[in-house]
């Protein structure tokens, strides 16, 4: 019998799969184009040839001949009887064998219908597939913080050994569960969930959420959750890595330092209220025209008490927000020296920048300084605007105090009339000193027909990359 | 004219407080924690509005302690708090409705328009 012989011999020649027929004594009677192809043979070289002897007995295979004298002998079909096998003219090779006995009329000893299928690149592919997965899964168990992948539907595909040991659960227990149903629900939050669902369509990742709660075996604890989406090259499907990251002792320690500061800042504050006080007390008892420089005594201690409280709530590390701080004296110049009453505002135009805590104080007293010049002398009329600015120019800090009052020229007509000597007779002994502390220099003032404009020119106040955290200290 | 109860633990604070308050006429009565100004809030004394610091003795937060069982106590009286620390979200959530706030270091000028517009709510 020849393959040519079956009824679908069309098919027969086109189909990918490699068909023998062999005779009852293992003999090739008939082989296909797509085996020719394959294991690179022709059909004179074939045809008629035991299948042990075929090609340089390159087929005298164990698997193959468990097969042929084993197993078909007493089963009319196998299907999927995988063969691996190091062929001298194609090399390693997997093939997938079907076999079939067929039996035609008249051919009482009948034939057998081998379609072997070379599965080696899937095969090669799935174990590289499951190298990767075991080398994945490997850098998974070796990261300390707890962490798992889901699928798009928030499964969880896998979890790392330090999320099973940490969280006290199995494998089993995790694999296709939602992570809010896991434990006691603790992960049940409406915001996280609504953040979830954000990660993989919207490529959003989740940065520091943090949940405190107690957990089973493990008390209160606190957790900051990050997640990002993750994919694979050639790989259309998209993936969650969710990373736990327990910083119950580091919130501790926030908090432990928090107190810490509270309680450092309830003393120096009650101390400097003190001083306020005794001032206060001494005002009562002095003349008016005395009075004011009473006030303003207090508002250069209620500059420094800001700078507590700044340095205390500041995000940014062991710096001093500028622009804050400003807000803050501006906040206090205008309660302690004018009232709710007053016609004077001053205003805060700032650039986001930090300075070192070191030069924050003389830093917030010159400001308190000639803010409070200007409030003195630019508004005899008890109505006006102050605004300090500060910006950034070039490696420089700009610090400007601006005023829309009766301004220099106006002022003092028969005395001097040096505009920089004046600002000195503007009680600008404190801004020399400021000044010259934090090494920077007064821009000479030019002549402007109403207001009063001071400049000054410091360097810039940043704290250097990897300068020691002065602020803690 | 107000009857102002001050609690401050500080006796020289307490002081400086009673002397810028009565300056400007109102009467003072005078507490250092919790139980003592309790005592007064439970007692038939007329009592307007509650100046008090929050950190009392060792009470952390011993003022807005005080100021809740004051309002439950008195529910018209207003109340002012002081103190030298940063305001946490915890202390705003433990502040009763209608608060007033002044931070320590505080002048005469800002505790005046704190009382004024305490008084005048």
């Amino acid at each position: 019998m020849a393959v040519s012989d079956i009824a679908a011999s069309d098919i027969v020649e086109t189909v990918p799969s490699a068909l023998l027929i062999l005779d009852r004594n293992l003999n090739i009677t008939s082989a296909n184009r797509a085996f020719y192809q394959i294991f690179r043979t022709s059909l004179e070289e074939t045809e008629g040839c035991h299948i042990y002897d075929l090609g340089n007995r390159q087929w005298d295979i164990p698997a193959l001949r468990t097969l042929l004298e084993s197993v078909i002998p007493h089963r009319a079909s196998v299907e999927g009887f995988e063969v691996e096998h190091n062929f001298p003219t194609i090399g390693r090779r997997t093939m997938l064998v079907n076999a079939r006995k067929i039996f035609r009329p008249g051919d009482q000893d009948g034939s057998i219908l081998l379609a072997i299928e070379d599965v080696s690149e899937e095969r090669a592919a799935r174990a590289e597939s499951k190298r990767n997965w075991q080398l994945t899964q490997s850098i998974v168990d070796t990261i300390r913080d707890p962490l798992v992948v889901l699928e798009d539907d928030m499964t969880i595909v896998t979890a790392s050994k330090a999320f099973l040991t940490i969280f006290g659960i199995t494998e089993a227990e995790t694999h296709g569960r939602r992570v809010a149903e896991l434990g006691q629900h603790q992960w049940d939050v409406p915001a996280l969930r609504h953040l979830m669902e954000k990660v993989l369509p919207e490529n959003k990742p989740i940065e520091s959420f943090e949940i405190e709660d107690t957990f089973p075996g493990l008390g209160r604890r606190v957790f900051n959750l990050n997640a990002r989406k993750i994919t694979q090259p050639g790989n259309h499907a998209h993936r969650m890595l969710l990373v736990f990251e327990d910083i119950t002792d580091r919130k501790q320690r926030e908090r432990d330092a928090l107190s810490l500061t509270n309680e450092i800042s309830h003393r120096i504050k009650n101390n400097l209220q003190v001083i306020v006080g005794l001032i206060a007390y001494e005002a009562r008892s002095t003349p008016l025209p005395c009075v004011q420089g009473y006030k303003a005594m207090q508002a250069r201690i209620g500059a420094i008490a800001q700078l507590y409280d700044l340095i205390s709530q500041s995000s940014r590390g062991p710096t001093v927000a500028v622009d804050a701080y400003l807000r803050e004296i501006a906040k206090t110049m205008s309660t302690s020296l004018l009232g709710n009453s007053s016609g004077i505002t001053i205003e805060v135009k700032a650039e986001a920048l930090d300075i070192d805590p070191d030069r924050a104080v003389p830093f917030g007293l010159l400001v308190n300084e000639l803010a409070t010049n200007a409030i003195k002398h630019a508004f005899p009329n008890g109505k006006g605007r102050v605004v300090l600015c500060v910006e950034q120019v070039g490696d420089q800090i700009e610090l400007t105090v601006v005023d829309d009052g009766v301004g220099m020229k106006n002022k003092d007509k028969d005395k001097d009339k040096d505009p920089a000597k004046l600002l000195e007779k503007r009680g600008a002994d404190y801004v020399a000193i400021f000044v010259r502390q934090l090494g920077g220099t007064i821009v000479p003032p030019e002549p402007q027909e109403a207001g009063t404009t001071v400049r000054i020119l410091l360097p810039l106040l940043l704290v250097p990359v990897g300068a020691p955290d002065r602020a803690a200290a | 004219m107000a009857v102002i109860l001050i609690v401050e633990d500080d006796v020289f604070i307490r002081g400086i407080a009673e002397m810028m308050i009565q300056d400007w006429g109102h009467e003072t009565l005078l507490a250092s924690d919790v139980d003592e100004g309790l005592s007064l809030l439970r007692s038939p004394q007329h009592i307007d509005a509650l100046f008090t610091d929050i950190y009392l003795k060792t009470a952390v937060l011993g003022g807005c302690d005080l100021a809740r069982q004051a309002i439950e106590l008195r529910p018209e009286l207003r109340v002012l708090y002081t103190t030298g620390n940063f305001i946490t979200e915890k202390m705003k959530a433990l502040f009763v409705d209608g608060k007033h706030f002044l931070a320590k270091p505080y002048t005469q000028l800002q505790l005046q328009d704190s009382v004024v517009g305490m008084l005048a709510a």
